[in-house]
């Protein structure tokens, strides 16, 4: 249902990304992997075109779009397909929680705001801040807030939910927090494409993963297959250093 | 030189000159009025990086700020009726009041546009991609993101510039425009009471600052956490 081909992105002389080609079933969650700098948040990001991709075509659902010849309407259609939880989190620092899940409701979904407000109650509950409701971005912890960022995204009840290191600027003791509310997502079934660097949440919670190394997918397939047996020398380099040792884990 | 110093003048041209103070805060209130409108399309070509604009905004910033206000004063009030001659309009006639109020705000507005782009790009990017990225369209993103914490921001520089702009309305006695500083230097030259005259001027501008900024400072404590959305 997303399909992405020959995605190609250049900052300058630097090619970040040469030709990416990457399927994603419905309802499947998708860890991507790989050492900093492989392009895997700038594939994320041009997903939903907080990147401009040189050349490729991005398909989401029936939408589909050719990087080389849109219009901003296509633009603009491409990311309501998507929602996006950032690793700085992005709370709109004016509004208040509630107010951060209802925005994108009442402003681009054109929902009553009775409505967005009843949904967005019921969204801050399932990740456990129905007592936050009121609570502005800088009286919330960091692991607070990106529970807001996800109810934030799962209020457009998207194709697809894109997380950019969704834990990475997190406090060791928050991180839990969150990646229990990543995995009660995922449980229901919801579309997500995750750019992390937790590997042992990955190996749990994905039905697939991509290893990307310079601007290319390196290996990917099943979680299992690919962290017990990566075929590629580069995934199992990059598996050897960040994984603990057999027998021996924290 | 001047006659004996008497209190009583003192309170006396107080009253005096209070109704005069609707001339100055028109000056004022114009003056901010008309700088908000220019700051904002001159910060324009600044934020969105637009190649001759940009250049051209950059030379009314330093022009404006780079020069003292009562010379732009003059070159205005003697300038502009000789450039408009140019094109067949005749401006000699006009009141000095719109001159006051034009080169006021133009100046204003040099000073409000760098203002604005301060207080715009103190909003982090981060913010503006999450509002694309539950899809807001830009214009969307800028008026319910940027601007209402880009003015939570802007309140305190915006707060200082009213006040001072208050004071530099003084100078356009210069061109003949009666307002606080003109009437009591009249006053003050009449009777030769100069002393109790600037005295009397001195407590009305410190009352008028004074209210003022307290004024702003309210309206500065109710924005700072929600932004345009307490207004």
């Amino acid at each position: 249902m997303i399909a992405l081909s020959g995605i190609k992105k250049s900052f300058g002389k630097n090619e970040v990304l040469s030709g990416i080609d990457l399927k994603v079933n419905r309802g499947e969650v998708v860890a991507i992997l790989g050492p900093s700098g492989s392009g895997k948040t700038t594939l994320l990001r041009c997903i939903n075109y907080l990147e401009k991709p040189d050349s490729g075509v991005i398909s989401i659902g029936d939408f589909k779009l050719n990087c080389r010849q849109h219009g901003k309407k296509d633009v603009h259609a491409l990311r309501q397909k998507s929602a996006m939880v950032f690793q700085q989190y992005n709370l709109f620092r004016h509004k208040t929680a509630l107010e951060n899940v209802m925005e994108g409701l009442v402003v681009v979904r054109k929902v009553s705001k009775a409505e967005a407000r009843e949904r967005s109650i019921a969204l801050l509950e399932k990740v456990g801040l129905g007592a936050k409701l009121n609570a502005y971005p800088s009286e919330l912890s960091g692991g607070q807030q990106q529970r807001v960022g996800i109810a934030r995204a799962l209020a457009l009840n998207p194709e697809v939910i894109l997380f950019d290191e969704p834990t990475s600027a997190l406090d060791p003791e928050l991180v839990g927090e969150v990646l229990s509310v990543i995995r009660q997502i995922a449980e229901e079934g919801i579309t997500m494409i995750i750019v992390t660097h937790e590997m042992g949440f990955a190996q749990e919670v994905a039905n697939h993963v991509v290893f990307m190394d310079g601007g290319v997918i390196v290996e990917e397939g099943e979680p299992k297959q690919l962290f017990r047996y990566p075929k590629e020398e580069r995934t199992q380099q990059f598996l050897k250093r960040i994984t603990p040792e057999a027998g021996y884990s924290i | 030189m001047g006659a004996t110093f008497d209190f009583s003048f003192v309170f006396q041209y107080f009253i005096k000159l209070l109704p005069t103070i609707q001339l100055t805060l028109l000056i004022v209130a114009s003056a901010i009025a008309i700088g908000l409108v220019v700051g904002f399309l001159v910060a324009l070509p600044q934020m969105y990086n637009i190649p001759v604009l940009r250049r051209v905004s950059q030379v009314y910033i330093s022009f404006f700020r780079g020069t003292p206000i009562l010379i732009q004063l003059f070159l205005f009030y003697y300038g502009l009726p000789e450039m408009l001659k140019l094109i067949a309009v005749d401006a000699a006639r006009w009141p000095a009041l719109y001159f006051v109020i034009l080169t006021y705000g133009l100046h204003s507005g040099a000073f409000m546009s760098e203002m604005i782009r301060a207080a715009v790009a103190s909003v982090d990017r981060g913010q503006v991609e999450a509002a694309y990225a539950v899809g807001m369209t830009g214009p969307q993103a800028f008026v319910r993101i940027v601007l209402p914490q880009a003015f939570a921001t802007a309140l305190p520089v915006f707060s200082n510039l009213i006040i001072a702009s208050l004071k530099d309305t003084s100078l356009a006695f210069s061109v003949g425009v009666m307002e606080l500083t003109g009437k009591a230097s009249t006053l003050a030259v009449v009777s030769r009471h100069l002393i109790e005259a600037y005295i009397s001027l001195a407590a009305i501008y410190f009352i008028v600052s004074f209210v003022l900024e307290r004024l702003l400072r309210l309206l500065e404590q109710r924005v700072q956490k929600r932004g345009l959305a307490s207004l």
